[in-house]
């Protein structure tokens, strides 16, 4: 039995513990915003942070992550509530067919919570991770810039659910 | 407009055709047999297939096309909002289920979205759902409130009379009682609130948060997950198989033998992946085991050497043009194998039970997998229900539906509901691809820059049979027996293999400029690949050879690149415009030193593009930092989802212009994953920007067009840094 906490609440699972963290978030614990992509860590569609990290969970055993904290973009934030990345996400339609967006953001989210004012280069290198086949990039790219300007504060990017 | 709603979600629900109240009898298929699609919910009102009311004025749009990541959901909507006169934020979107209602009008009806048609083909024909829909309100309010008709007018969802707004749910008892008007008189253009009007895509925010369902997002109760080895040499069949050890492992229910391959089946997605190593399979392979790439390659060449060819295109006197032409250029042009790889790999979920069967899947054509389902299931069409869900990416990948046949078939044999999924290997391994293409082109020119001989030769695979094949036991009717679909699909497989004039094979190779004297020569090989349309499809390689033979033809002239292709254009207005207007951009750019500018347009799908690429060369590596990208689409329906269409294209173009290689290995491609099938990220994405030729043309495609001239500018910018000619792609300096 492994348990950690998935978007601040805690869970337990008798998965096996080489199942990836994204088989277990999706078919045991049914949130299925985080995508499958290549299950090699070669396209991030399945990031999620873990203790604040974003890490592509496609290949991290849920083994590792026996009391840490998981967060998903369940966790990130609601149509509701959203994150500031996720607001600007939609106002500048960012997402074409959107399947790599929860990784994306979550990546970003990452990024900007250690590095709050990011040189285009910062970015550029930071994001490389996630691939878009739409190839949203250049709005990826603008979106972020948009929110770090915004002089967002650090304390509202972290991992801990908004509201 | 207003920003986005943010109170509303606006993510689309997998519940496919759901409530529908008071129904009227109107098919817009014009088919007298076809049921309406949508079933009475209390109350509620639908008087068309688009639209459904309700009393509190829920307004539900069933979206006919799929959206994939084009904006058609918000394409669509504003067309029909245009003329129901509401905000299209204030529509529900659905996406439509099966039903001929829902059929294409550029496909004769067919169910299928592809090739850039959708806005094309559906602008009228929803503005008019909406106008008739205006109309039949303000019948309906003006019998309700006892008020003359032309006092009544309509603002954002609601019936204004006397300056009082009534939502039009109130009406909807009276409308149903009505006969829906036909041919309502459309807006002009200059009243237009929405269409033309740029604002934020209805899709956003459920695609922002992770709530968007895709269908491998679908889950249902006492659902298996199933994954399926297939033959590694497409075509290849099981000879035998042991699933002892598989069946023996944690969570697995069942070992299948299906016709594509052997399916595993568990509970969970993980074990069902573990299990299906554990899988011995013995394969019997088709001829396709014993071609490398090198060997395709070699036999195009000899093809292209030889004499052999049927005439695809012809015009003019072709020997008395060149005997005419004071210079003579010609060029031989490669491109590969390519795969689609979407970021949602191929998947579906299906439940059977007795003589019915519900199919969740997000496919490029909802009619198609419905028929597929009810053909390998041996059940009624009409008793399959398909709920379409979000693309996850489709690019022309998610017209070909084996996935649905396997889901359908490993559900039969393990008594299951079955959630089936392509990993990211069986997407590059096992799919279907865009063809390779060797591509020879002679050209004359005369003293004053005009082409006057044009000699084009494509050696390939064609596209459109196998995308046919895989569909048409879907597609025809469910009377026709299996023997005889399989005597059908045989026989058209053979005629189609043959068929020496499908246009997907040599699109693109001259329709562009004034070619008095032209021949386009095709001769039609394939090693047995399984081949498909892929973005932009015949245009992703003949546009290559094309603009890269012209930027030759322009250092021959005394022109430069875009003068050489005004002059040559004169047949062509809407092309020649855009070569105008990116040319005087080109002109004014001033690229730093050690960066290089390369130009390219090109004609597809109804709309016309150039592109100027700004590169530079970093240790023979090609680094593309700026795009410039004119087009013209006509009457841009959401100017905002266009640039991203074109920035979209650009990429996905670029991809394949730098990156893009699979290789046969004794018919098996080497390739497996994102590692050694490597996509533009972001380090390498350059900036684009995008200009919309102003028009009140009829809107045209957007999904393609951006693609074809990117390849081209590259490589022609490759020339004017390095004077090399690269002339296949993926373009390599080493």
């Amino acid at each position: 039995m492994i348990e950690f906490t998935l978007n601040s609440k805690s869970v337990r699972t008798d998965d096996a513990p080489d199942t990836p963290l994204l088989w277990a978030v999706r078919d045991t614990f049914k949130l299925k915003g985080s995508k499958y992509g290549c299950g090699a860590g070669l396209c991030g569609a399945c990031t999620m942070h873990v203790d604040g990290q974003a890490v592509r969970t496609c290949v991290l055993p849920i083994g590792a992550v026996a009391g840490k904290a998981v967060i998903t973009i369940e966790g990130l934030g609601t149509p509701e509530n959203l994150h500031p990345l996720q607001a600007a996400w939609a106002e500048q339609s960012v997402p074409q067919c959107g399947y790599c967006q929860s990784g994306q953001i979550m990546s970003a989210a990452a990024f900007l919570a250690d590095n709050p004012t990011p040189s285009e280069a910062e970015l550029e290198s930071a994001m490389a991770g996630n691939i878009c086949r739409c190839g949203c990039y250049p709005r990826i790219k603008k979106a972020i810039l948009s929110v770090a300007e915004a002089g967002a504060k650090a304390a509202e990017l972290g991992t801990e659910v908004s509201a | 407009m207003s920003a986005l709603n943010y109170s509303r979600r606006h993510f689309l629900r997998t519940a496919g055709i759901a409530g529908g109240g008071l129904v009227v009898g109107f098919s817009l298929s014009g088919c007298s047999a076809s049921e309406i699609p949508l079933q009475p919910l209390a109350d509620a009102y639908a008087p068309n297939a688009f639209l459904q009311l309700t009393p509190d004025n829920v307004i539900r749009f069933y979206c006919p096309r799929d959206e994939m990541g084009q904006g058609v959901t918000t394409g669509l909507a504003t067309c029909v909002a245009e003329e129901l006169d509401i905000d299209p934020a204030h529509l529900l979107i659905e996406l439509a289920g099966a039903h001929a209602d829902y059929g294409n009008p550029d496909f004769g009806g067919m169910q299928g979205t592809g090739g850039s048609t959708s806005i094309k083909a559906h602008y009228l024909q929803l503005r008019q759902v909406g106008a008739d829909t205006r109309a039949l309100l303000l019948s309906a309010a003006a019998s309700d409130l006892g008020i003359d008709l032309a006092s009544l007018t309509t603002a954002n969802g609601a019936v204004v009379a006397n300056g009082e707004r009534m939502p039009y749910g109130q009406f909807i008892a009276t409308a149903a009682d009505l006969e829906v008007p036909v041919a309502t008189p459309l807006k002009a253009d200059s009243d237009f609130k929405y269409i033309g009007k740029e604002f934020p895509r209805l899709d956003g925010i459920a695609k922002s948060t992770g709530t968007a369902i895709y269908g491998i997002d679908v889950d249902i109760p006492g659902m298996h997950h199933a994954l399926v080895k297939r033959s590694p040499v497409a075509g290849g069949t099981v000879a035998s198989f042991d699933g002892s050890a598989a069946l023996a492992m944690s969570g697995v229910t069942d070992v299948v033998e299906i016709a594509s391959g052997v399916a595993v089946v568990a509970a969970k997605f993980w074990q069902a992946k573990q299990a299906l190593a554990a899988v011995v399979v013995a394969w019997d392979f088709p001829p396709l085991s014993s071609v490398d790439s090198a060997k395709v390659r070699a036999d195009y060449e000899q093809l292209m050497d030889s004499p052999e060819g049927e005439s695809a295109e012809s015009a003019g006197e072709l020997e008395r043009g060149f005997a005419g032409a004071q210079g003579v250029v010609e060029g031989r042009y490669w491109a590969p194998y390519l795969a689609h790889a979407p970021m949602e790999p191929m998947n579906a979920v299906i439940k059977i039970e007795g003589d019915k069967a519900e199919l969740w899947s997000g496919t490029q054509g909802p009619g198609i997998a419905q028929g597929l389902v009810a053909r390998y299931a041996g059940l009624d069409k009409e008793n399959v229900t398909v709920h379409q869900t979000y693309l996850g990416g489709a690019f022309g990948r998610r017209a070909t539906l084996t996935h649905v046949i396997e889901a359908t078939q490993v559900a039969l044999e393990a008594k299951k509901p079955i959630h089936l999924l392509w990993t990211r290997e069986d997407d590059i391994k096992s799919g279907v691809y865009r063809p390779a293409s060797l591509m020879n082109i002679k050209a004359g020119l005369d003293d004053n820059g005009k082409i006057v001989a044009w000699a084009a030769k494509r050696v390939g695979g064609n596209i459109t049979p196998g995308t046919l094949r895989a569909a048409l036991p879907g597609v025809m009717p469910a009377a026709v027996s299996d023997g005889v679909v399989d005597w059908v699909v045989g026989l058209a497989s053979d005629v189609m293999d043959g068929w020496v004039v499908d246009p997907s094979s040599t699109e693109g190779l001259y329709e562009d400029y004034d070619l008095p004297n032209r021949e386009v020569l095709h001769v039609t090989k394939n090693h047995g690949v399984p081949l498909t349309f892929w973005r932009s499809v015949g245009h992703s390689f003949t546009a290559f050879a094309k603009e890269s033979l012209v930027d030759e033809l322009v250092e021959q002239s005394a022109l430069d690149a875009v003068d050489f292709r005004l002059r040559n254009t004169e047949h062509n207005p809407r092309l020649h415009n855009v070569i105008q207007l990116a040319g005087e951009k080109m002109r004014a750019m001033r690229p730093e030193a050690g960066r290089y500018l390369g130009f390219a347009a090109h004609g597809s799908f109804n709309s016309y593009v150039a592109e100027v690429a700004e590169i530079s060369i970093d240790n023979d590596r090609i680094r593309v930092h700026k795009v410039l990208c004119v087009v013209d689409c006509g009457l841009a329906i959401n100017p905002d989802i266009v640039v991203s269409q074109m920035e979209g294209a650009v990429m996905y173009g670029l991809t394949a212009a730098l990156h893009g290689d699979l290789n046969l290995e004794g018919g098996v491609f080497k390739e497996s994953n994102f590692h050694d099938y490597p996509i533009v990220r972001m380090n390498e994405a350059p900036a684009i920007e995008v200009v919309i030729v102003p028009s009140s043309e009829a809107p045209t495609g957007v999904g393609e067009p951006g693609l074809p001239p990117i390849a081209p500018a590259v490589a022609n910018a490759v020339f004017a840094a390095t004077g090399k000619r690269l002339r296949a792609l993926p373009l390599r300096l080493t």
